[in-house]
């Protein structure tokens, strides 16, 4: 009895003191950590690994920036550490993905992805209940409609884009043609995002600025022959026509079609929606004569005070332009650094509640609006930019403030 | 007792798989853990219809999608449970099943899968049209239970385990019956289990629709493990191949096949992801690709055949051992050639009447009439391509008469389908032999038997008993690839015979028999026919034909030339010459 309470006692003051020393040890890593660890999950294998990989690439530049200019200082200059993780090509392994994420990588504070909102919506449902907050350049309305709390969406909404994207272009006709454009055509494959964006046009959009549908094409991609879409065109005649592909190989097809029937490089101004028309690959297979003045609208786009980063990117990653991929993610890095900053602890939650309550002044990487988040989670007046391909290259030409070149509106 | 003992591997499994899961405290683990029998079960809807029937189908993810979508919109538009849509998803997908299933199997072999991977592709289309491109099942916060959407993600492992155990369960019993047994004859001969008086196109029909509502059913299950509803990642390609990719690896036709390839896999695909993907990114494909094709070559089965192929060398090597071999071989039971009365008197039983069949231009059958009398055996001769196995084809209802009828007890049967006619009491064997290589001799048998069993146990033994008749008693356990020619032909015999024919047609049953071999078979139709078996019997072989018909039917060109007692026929210049052409005509004579 009296052996078995010495031992008890001996015992408690060894687990003292062994938590004492725990709990010491982990204050201070908690004060002064020297590496926090951000997470990006975009999938870099597979059909999209190509987006994703430009996506990495934005992260690591902006990471070794911050790095450079001392780290979070709130942290005593604790260094960021980037995680990457490859959420794969379908919703099944991107779910995986995240859930590996949080279940292994348990000392993130943030992370950004998934690149398609098919993806991001199932990772955030698991980064959601792991109270990991993320952040995203997919644009889908439906991401910021769950009532989720840790889900930021940097991009304006798919629904939002289409909205602004439409008076500009309007104006944009009207100052280089002097001529207000009347009747327009859509042309646009069935998948999730280019449906949206129609979508938004056909229920109001068009009309409001007074517009009248005169073509509307859906098609499945990949296209076999353009020739009867282009021929429908030929004979409405349309001011505009809104183009959405997503898949390069229907670009290529379509615009060769045009200008085989003399509508192409601007007899019909060819307008698109999304990055696909102006991503690297295209000009693999349509030669830019094709591509000069085509215009679309993204939600993103290397521009006006991003020189220096558009050239450390095409020398450090031999990528000719910066796409919404590149800027936005790199744009990521800086936000949760920001957040960091703010938290002043390397926690999730604290992460979190920083990126609810942030006010971090005018974007610098996002078009337009202010670094700060609606009760949504969206990036309070975010705006979108519109790219015009000239001369082999996709520069942005809207909003004015941001603008790298002045457009032009083709000729008719 | 047999079902018991069946049931206990599964459950002791699934405990086993229960209890590790619980252990597991790692959130994606439990994740993998979930998935896994997911797979399994998608697996195993697969095996039902295409592992067993043999009809491949490339095309399930439809049942699949259909579930997941029935879960993900009942909820978002109704607000119904997931706890009442998956039965609700199970039946449409059941109901998906027929619907698809019906035009479907008219077609067979490639052109039957590739109609199938039609389907998902074709409603994956319909979806996006309908603005279904993601949909995402809504958090229900303050009912999270009665929604399906726990917190405690062990719970999913475990419901996804009660699922798989309950599918394995069904499978079995499945297996074990009549159901099973027509499935299985139908992967090995359609037409013959159609002979056999199974009726292929409704159990076809049956296995589809169960099939279509267990994928259904984990369909919407899936929907709930991933929250996130799209058309690719429930109607997609790589969801048919999933099922596909399990069940094949695993083993095809077994109860376990889908789950050995979705226990392995699965954990496989996702280490290879998280370990070689960090490093070198999309070589996680690469290697689960050669992994598979790697098995496939070593075990085109799929491992549980190749390892039960193993198990089995052993035992049997060990058995040869303490056995001796007269005990293996099969043993034929000694029969007396005791004489019987030639009955080419009796009652008519099956009486043919001008029957014609041509197939284009050329004439198989002509204008042929016979009658065949109670107990008697007819032999039909007649040299390659007299139409003397076309003759057989229109008998059975294989083919339909261009004119003419087939009287069954003065009823006229012509134009049915086969398994009515077998049920009409006619049985029949093959000239190219169909066994259930995999199936034991009884096994094997058995089909036949349903025709007229009406439950299992009686099938079983009237099985035992077709098999007593013909003499394999002995070996009734052993595995019909083991055996010799002459016990297969005996094993078809005892098939035929199972279903109680009153009348049986033999085609070729003694091709490619040795001479003493042929003798002990011929024992054995003798005794059926002492039995009270009415028999016409296709061969080459005269010597052994003239000892045991009755009377001959000669066929030349379709057309019967002549018919009578062995001995006047086998005289017959018309038949020499037929079977010898002219010139032995005068030998002959001599």
């Amino acid at each position: 009895m009296t052996a078995k309470s010495k031992i008890t006692i001996s015992r408690r003051t060894l687990l003292a003191g062994a938590s004492g020393t725990l709990i010491a040890s982990r204050a201070g890593w908690a004060q002064q950590p020297s590496e926090v660890k951000v997470g990006l999950l975009v999938p870099i294998s597979g059909l999209y690994a190509r987006p994703g990989t430009v996506m990495r690439e934005g992260a690591e530049m902006a990471i070794d920036h911050i790095n450079a200019q001392g780290g979070v200082k709130a942290l005593g200059g604790a260094k960021l550490k980037l995680v990457v993780l490859d959420s794969g090509d379908t919703t099944e392994k991107a779910k995986n993905a995240a859930q590996r994420m949080v279940a292994q990588e348990t000392d993130l504070v943030a992370a950004s992805g998934a690149y398609l909102s098919s993806f991001t919506l199932a990772v955030t449902e698991v980064t959601e209940r792991a109270n990991l907050p993320m952040l995203t350049l997919s644009y889908s309305d439906l991401i910021t409609e769950r009532g989720f709390k840790y889900v930021f969406q940097t991009a304006a909404t798919a629904g939002s884009q289409a909205r602004q994207a439409l008076p500009q272009l309007i104006k944009l006709a009207e100052t280089a043609s002097s001529k207000r454009p009347k009747t327009v055509a859509i042309l646009t494959d069935n998948t999730g995002a280019s449906i949206a964006s129609a979508k938004a046009m056909r229920d109001g959009l068009l009309a409001e600025n007074q517009l009248q549908l005169i073509v509307d094409e859906t098609f499945t991609p990949p296209l076999a022959d353009a020739t009867s879409l282009v021929q429908k065109i030929r004979s409405a005649k349309p001011d505009l026509l809104f183009f959405l592909p997503t898949v390069i190989s229907d670009a290529k097809l379509l615009l060769e079609k045009m200008n085989e029937f003399g509508l192409g490089q601007g007899k019909v101004p060819t307008i698109s929606f999304g990055i696909a028309i102006a991503e690297p690959d295209m000009l693999q297979t349509v030669s830019p004569e094709l591509l000069q003045g085509v215009l679309t609208c993204v939600a993103s786009w290397g521009a006006k005070g991003h020189e220096a980063l558009i050239a450390e990117l095409k020398t450090r990653y031999k990528e000719p332009w910066m796409t919404q991929n590149a800027i936005s993610t790199y744009g990521d890095m800086w936000v949760i650094k920001d957040a960091l900053e703010k938290a002043g602890k390397a926690d999730r939650v604290a992460v979190g509640e920083a990126l609810r309550t942030m006010d971090g002044g005018p974007s610098k990487y996002y078009p337009l609006g202010e670094i700060k988040f609606d009760e949504k989670g969206r990036r309070v007046g975010a705006g979108m930019t519109i790219v015009q391909w000239q001369a082999g290259i996709p520069v942005t030409v809207f909003p004015p403030e941001l603008a790298l070149a002045k457009p032009f509106w083709p000729k008719s | 007792m047999l079902r018991m003992r069946s049931c206990l591997p599964p459950l002791l499994f699934t405990l086993a798989y229960a209890v590790v899961s619980l252990g597991v405290t790692n959130s994606y683990y439990q994740l993998i853990l979930t998935l896994v029998p997911v797979w399994a079960v998608f697996g195993l809807s697969w095996n039902l219809l295409s592992g067993y029937t043999g009809l491949i189908s490339f095309g399930h993810a439809a049942f699949f999608g259909i579930g997941a979508y029935a879960t993900a919109l009942g909820q978002i538009y109704f607000d119904i449970s997931p706890w009442l849509l998956i039965p609700v998803a199970a039946m449409l997908g059941g109901i998906a099943g027929l619907l698809i299933g019906f035009p479907t199997f008219r077609l067979q072999g490639h052109y039957f899968a590739l109609a199938m991977l039609a389907y998902p592709l074709a409603i994956l289309y319909v979806f996006e049209w309908l603005g279904f491109q993601e949909v995402t099942l809504p958090i229900k916060r303050e009912a999270p239970i009665a929604y399906m959407q726990f917190a405690d993600p062990h719970l999913y492992t475990l419901l996804g385990l009660a699922l798989m155990l309950a599918t394995i369960v069904l499978t079995q019993v499945i297996e074990r019956s009549r159901f099973g047994m027509a499935l299985l004859a139908i992967k090995q001969n359609e037409a013959a289990a159609e002979a056999a008086g199974i009726n292929t196109l409704a159990w076809k029909l049956r296995a589809i629709t169960l099939s279509g509502a267990i994928a259904a059913a984990i369909g919407g299950f899936y929907a709930q493990v991933l929250l996130v509803v799209t058309p690719a990642s429930v109607f997609g390609m790589l969801v048919s191949a999933q099922a596909l990719t399990v069940a094949m690896f695993g083993g095809v036709g077994t109860v376990w096949g889908p789950v050995i390839g979705s226990v392995i896999l699965i954990p496989l695909a996702e280490i290879l992801h998280a370990e070689a993907g960090a490093r070198i990114p999309g070589i996680q494909g690469v290697i689960f690709g050669i992994a598979i094709v790697c098995v496939i070559l070593l075990a085109p089965e799929g491992l549980f055949w190749k390892l039960r192929d193993l198990l089995r060398k052993r035992t049997a090597s060990k058995a040869a051992v303490s056995d001796t071999p007269e005990a293996a071989a099969a043993n034929v039971t000694a029969l007396k050639p005791a004489a019987r009365q030639r009955a080419a008197t009796g009652e008519v039983v099956l009486e043919v009447k001008n029957l014609s069949r041509s197939f284009g231009g050329l004439k198989a059958v002509q204008d042929v009439s016979f009658r065949l009398h109670k107990n008697e055996i007819l032999g039909i001769i007649g040299p390659n391509g007299a139409g003397k196995t076309t003759l057989f084809n229109l008998l059975n209802g294989f083919l339909k008469p261009s004119q003419g009828e087939v009287l069954i007890d003065g009823r006229n049967m012509s134009g049915q389908r086969p398994h009515v006619i077998c049920e009409a009491g006619i049985g029949r064997t093959f000239q190219v032999m169909r066994p259930f290589l995999r199936m034991s001799i009884l096994d094997n048998v058995v089909v036949g038997a349903y025709v007229r069993a009406r439950t299992d146990d009686e099938a079983r033994k009237m099985a035992a008993d077709a098999v007593a008749r013909v003499g394999l008693s002995a070996v009734a356990d052993r595995v019909a690839g083991e055996l010799s020619t002459k016990e297969l032909r005996l094993m078809e015999l005892a098939r035929a015979i199972a279903g109680q024919p009153r009348i049986l047609l033999l085609d070729e049953t003694l091709a490619g028999l040795g001479h003493g071999e042929a003798d002990e078979v011929v024992a054995v139709i003798q005794q059926l026919a002492r039995d009270g078996m009415t028999i016409a019997i296709i061969e080459h072989t005269m010597q052994a034909m003239v000892r045991l018909v009755d009377r001959f039917l000669v066929l030349d060109h379709g057309a019967v030339i002549t018919e009578g007692l062995p001995e006047v026929v086998t005289r017959d210049n018309r038949v020499i010459e037929a079977y010898l052409g002219k010139k032995w005509v005068g030998h002959a004579a001599n």
